[in-house]
């Protein structure tokens, strides 16, 4: 049970390019059906650690593993059989630019899920109203979709074979805040009521205050704090008061 | 075998009884998306009275999709029992998201005849709009040689390289390997007659006049032509071509005009490499098929080859030029913002140059035969 509710395992990763080494042990577990943030600088590795979560750029050193399964040293059909079972939202959606909405979202569904004709189409609706789009967008091209509708369509995307766990790289950048905020909710209920597990990637304070369960704050390399935003506010670092002291300003 | 975990779960399964409550439809097992096939066809299969109870105490696990299965396949208002917290939500959750969603409008496809209205607009369209670059891209010309310090001189050399010198192997090797090939067949025709001589004048006056420039030209639409709607037409989706605006400059100046007056003056002379080296390979295969020494072959030449002919095909050369740089850069500076229109876009310019090239030739050959050239 106890390794089961483990959904992600980074253990001592070290990545470097060239001479600068990106990060230097960085370790962290996620537990099953929590909403978790990872923030940092610009240049801490955030959006590169994200990749190697999800098998697309390979650590240096270190090990990974997602839904118990090593990324980086299982065999191709091992990890072909995780890769069903996570959804990953990238920062500007990546919608297949040729296909409409729908198609997009059915793409994974008719690959990888044996969906009876006559259920396709309900389910499509379905995973565009889970990403809080109506069907109306459903015909449209990626093109004509504004950013949010975009990240909306690609969160759908994600969702089309119901992950046990969801990556999403930077989901509100870009969007207003009203927007972003009917985002958060949409994450939070996700989370909560199809007990999916999120891990995102964000610089949004209002994200972070308001719906995600656990912060990793990564810093210098490695893991700076790791905690609930009452534990990491009372982390004393320069970095993150000021991280945070941006929010204060606002307030008072 | 396989290590992922789903495939030891129970299969989904479902059972009629019936007890103090009516009919009971009893689901076990783990009722997702994996098993969404079988789950549908066992609930398709049933014979369901509209009173039904559902005892869902047994259920292993249940996802959205499958519960997309039940909500639409069992008759509405069953009463569900034994129903764990979680599950309650997951069905109330797809409950709200499908209640009162209009199914999705279909896939409109248009008709034949729709579709050649459209594109036949298109095209009219397309066309408009490439004289209209030419006109703007012509006056641009005229005002840069009007007022030289207007020239961007270091874009137009980047540029030259680009479209001249770094085309120079390419252009080489394939009007060597054409002037060979042609070389040879009009040898293999004219050896049966003993007039193998008279190659030279074919191979001189062909190569010059004809081939060289077309073979030239299709050469640099495929590198330069769609080169420059790729360039531009990502600039435009970074939006650099609206920063150029926005800082006061032109992008046909700063862009455009660079790009055009480079392969104007770079398609000359690879014209003239290419009627060089066909010629030379037409010299390389004469000797071993025909008895032409390389000697005989270059005063032949001089007898034969009248340098009206050089004139007439380096002539076409800057037309090509301004057609090819003309249709590339209009296409890469229209092209939609997404990635998709970029690749459409390219491939356009490849096709539509080298169809201009040939049409324009085809112009050339009644204009220069009618002044008797």
């Amino acid at each position: 049970m106890a390794r089961d509710d483990v959904v992600i395992e980074v253990d001592r990763v070290v990545t470097r390019f060239g001479a600068q080494a990106v990060h230097d042990g960085v370790s962290f577990t996620v537990r099953r059906g929590t909403l978790v943030a990872l923030i940092g600088g610009s240049g801490t590795g955030k959006s590169v650690l994200l990749r190697e979560i999800i098998g697309l750029q390979r650590p240096t050193e270190g090990r990974i593993r997602l839904l118990g399964t090593d990324m980086w040293s299982s065999p191709p059909d091992a990890l072909n059989a995780v890769r069903r079972r996570f959804g990953m939202m990238f920062q500007d959606g990546a919608l297949f630019s040729s296909l409409t909405v729908a198609q997009n979202v059915a793409v994974p569904l008719i690959e990888h899920a044996s969906v009876p004709p006559s259920l396709l189409e309900p389910l499509i609706r379905l995973r565009l109203a889970q990403a809080g789009l109506g069907p109306d967008a459903a015909g449209k091209m990626p093109s004509e979709l504004s950013g949010g509708m975009r990240k909306r369509a690609a969160i759908a995307r994600a969702l089309a074979l119901e992950p046990e766990v969801l990556f999403l790289d930077e989901p509100t950048s870009g969007l207003d805040p009203t927007t972003a905020r009917g985002f958060d909710a949409l994450v939070r209920s996700l989370v909560d009521d199809l007990g999916i597990t999120v891990f995102l990637v964000t610089h949004d304070l209002d994200t972070l205050l308001t719906v995600v369960d656990r912060i990793i704050v990564l810093a210098r390399g490695a893991v700076l704090a790791d905690g609930t935003m009452r534990e990491i506010l009372a982390v004393d670092d320069p970095w993150i008061r000021s991280y945070f002291s941006v929010r204060a300003t606002v307030n008072s | 075998m396989n290590d992922a975990p789903r495939d030891t779960r129970p299969r989904a399964h479902l059972e009629r009884a019936s007890d103090a409550a009516g009919d009971v439809l009893r689901l076990t097992g783990s009722w997702r998306l994996a098993g969404l096939e079988t789950i549908d066809a066992e609930l398709r299969a049933l014979q369901l009275p509209a009173r039904l109870t559902v005892d869902a105490s047994q259920l292993a696990e249940l996802d959205s999709a499958a519960a997309l299965a039940l909500l639409t396949r069992l008759p509405p208002g069953v009463q569900w029992r034994g129903l764990a917290a979680n599950d309650t939500r997951i069905i109330e959750q797809v409950r709200s998201r499908i209640e009162g969603v209009p199914n999705l409008p279909p896939h409109r496809r248009e008709s034949v005849l729709e579709a050649i209205g459209h594109r036949a607009n298109g095209i009219a369209r397309m066309g408009h709009g490439h004289l209209a670059f030419l006109g703007a891209a012509v006056l641009g010309i005229v005002g840069t040689i009007l007022r030289p310090r207007r020239l961007r001189v270091r874009e137009l050399s980047a540029q030259f390289e680009q479209v001249c010198l770094n085309a120079i192997p390419v252009v080489a090797l394939v009007t060597l390997l054409i002037g060979v090939v042609v070389t040879y067949l009009l040898g293999l025709q004219a050896k049966q007659y003993g007039a193998n001589i008279f190659v030279v004048d074919g191979i001189g006056i062909g190569a010059t006049r004809e081939f060289a420039p077309i073979i030239v030209a299709i050469i640099v639409a495929g590198r330069s032509g769609a080169a420059f709607t790729a360039q531009l037409g990502s600039m435009r989706m970074t939006e650099e071509t609206d920063a150029i605006q926005t800082l006061g400059l032109s992008p046909l100046d700063v862009l455009v005009l660079p790009r055009v007056i480079a392969l104007m003056v770079a398609m000359p002379l690879l014209v003239f490499i290419g009627d060089v080296m066909s010629l030379a390979g037409g010299m390389l295969i004469a000797e071993p098929m025909l008895d032409i020494t390389p000697q005989t072959f270059l005063e032949r030449l001089r007898d034969a080859l009248d340098i009206s002919h050089v004139y007439v095909g380096l002539s076409k050369a800057p037309v090509f030029a301004l057609a090819i740089a003309v249709i590339g850069c209009h296409m890469g500076m229209t092209v939609e913002r997404d990635t998709r229109a970029v690749g459409m876009a390219t491939t356009s310019t490849v096709v539509q140059s080298i169809v201009s090239v040939i049409l324009l030739d085809a112009a050339f050959a009644i204009f220069y035969q009618e002044l008797g050239i």
